[in-house]
């Protein structure tokens, strides 16, 4: 456990960190941003997906580092390799800019914890119905699960699975199973 | 001023939060005989002029300070917190995160921590929601030297520093240590399931933080490093 003096020191080197690269921060953020507007505008997947290694190894470490909205636009970029890789619909599919991105993520969540949280049948049922006409792969499906919700029981993911009967082929809700059975070491 | 009356007051810049935010405020379920409102900011110069604002334009004898990012969980919450703060008329203020210490470099978190939020990892270990009821009696709570600003609940009103703070960090600090100043407890309640989750994207954004908390260590220097009972106990000293 560390000491009083050496949570202070380490602290004060973020602040100091933080004043230092001010200008680092907030023009890798912008850059992310217009590279995604842009991308997205000309529905451009290379374009987008070139913003992973920038994120990880360039300039938007910056923006990685200290920016919280960077952690979640550079998972649904890894959501939209995964499916051009496997041949799926692209999370990005019929977002136009960055903010109908980060939208159509945080709307997918908030529709998502609705079901976990039950807060009453409307809630739900409003829930259902946003998943059910935003449609998301499995492969989105599984990554924002598991990176934004507790480990889940069963019924959860057969609510989600059957929400989703229609677009997903059986295949696919196969696979859906298999990700979340091997991230768990067997469903409860 | 209406002591039947809850007052959420939330500062906003996101209608894609607020608009979840009040989706879990709606669900809550409201104690007979009392009644809610709402008062959102969108245009605060900073979240202290945002929240003096409010607080004077509010007759609640019950104000909920907290952010759009907050989404309540315990739909008992609005019971819960009147059970506490009649429990002891010297709480003035509730939070769901505190300090019982408050930390000797001025950042809250150092210090050991109270209270509950909901995570991801931890989330296996908690009660069904649907299930879950807290008691004054049987859960209880800590009394604290600080409370993190994410939500905050008060049944007195102490004004916001809006001279020193003109920006939108610190105030929960700051906030705090003056409703101890003033003679107010702060509680916490142990909740066996967190009464919020708060999708603050885990990193904070800490830009202008160590401008504030350097006006914090100069301001409350004599504080730094006391625990709670300390600083009730030297300002109850000074009354007498």
């Amino acid at each position: 456990m560390k000491t009083i003096t050496e949570l202070t020191e380490e602290a004060e080197n973020y602040f100091t960190q933080i004043d230092t690269h001010a200008e680092d921060i907030q023009s890798s953020y912008q850059h992310i941003i217009s590279v995604l507007d842009d991308a997205l505008s000309r529905q451009d997947g290379e374009a987008l997906l070139q913003l992973i290694p920038y994120i990880e190894q360039g300039d938007g470490r910056f923006a990685f580092q200290h920016v919280g909205k960077t952690h979640r636009f550079h998972r649904m970029l890894h959501i939209i390799r995964l499916e051009a890789a496997f041949h799926q619909s692209l999370f990005s599919e019929g977002c136009t800019s960055a903010r109908e991105l980060w939208e159509k993520y945080s709307l997918t969540l908030f529709a998502m914890r609705r079901l976990l949280f039950c807060l009453s049948e409307e809630s739900m049922a409003e829930a259902v119905h946003y998943l059910h006409n935003r449609p998301i792969s499995y492969l989105a499906a599984f990554t924002i699960m598991q990176n934004e919700l507790p480990a889940l029981n069963k019924a959860f993911y057969e609510t989600l699975a059957q929400i989703y009967e229609e677009i997903w082929s059986t295949e696919e809700i196969r696979q859906f199973y298999s990700l979340i059975s091997s991230a768990q070491g067997g469903l409860e | 001023m209406n002591d039947h009356k809850f007052c959420f007051i939330i500062c906003t810049n996101d209608e894609l939060l607020l608009s979840e935010c009040l989706h879990y405020i709606n669900h809550l379920m409201i104690p007979d005989n009392y009644e809610i409102d709402l008062l959102t900011i969108s245009d605060a110069a900073s979240i202290t002029q945002g929240y003096q604002a409010a607080m004077e334009a509010s007759d609640a004898k019950y104000k909920i300070y907290m952010h759009q990012d907050v989404f309540l969980l315990n739909r008992h919450l609005l019971a819960d917190l009147l059970d506490i703060f009649q429990s002891d008329s010297q709480i003035g203020l509730v939070g769901l995160v505190g300090y019982d210490t408050i930390s000797p470099n001025g950042i809250m978190w150092h210090a050991p921590r109270c209270g509950g939020l909901y995570t991801k990892k931890d989330a296996a270990t908690y009660p069904a929601l649907c299930d879950y009821r807290y008691s004054v009696a049987q859960d209880g709570y800590s009394c604290v030297a600080e409370v993190d600003g994410f939500f905050m609940a008060t049944c007195q009103d102490v004004p916001w520093n809006t001279v020193e703070l003109d920006g939108w960090d610190f105030y929960d600090a700051f906030q705090s240590v003056e409703f101890l100043q003033q003679g107010y407890k702060i509680a916490v309640p142990l909740q066996r399931h967190p009464w919020a989750l708060h999708d603050d994207n885990q990193i904070l954004n800490l830009t202008h933080y160590d401008k504030y908390r350097q006006r914090f260590l100069e301001k409350y220097e004599a504080f730094l490093g006391k625990h709670y009972t300390e600083v009730l106990r030297t300002e109850a000293g000074k009354e007498n």
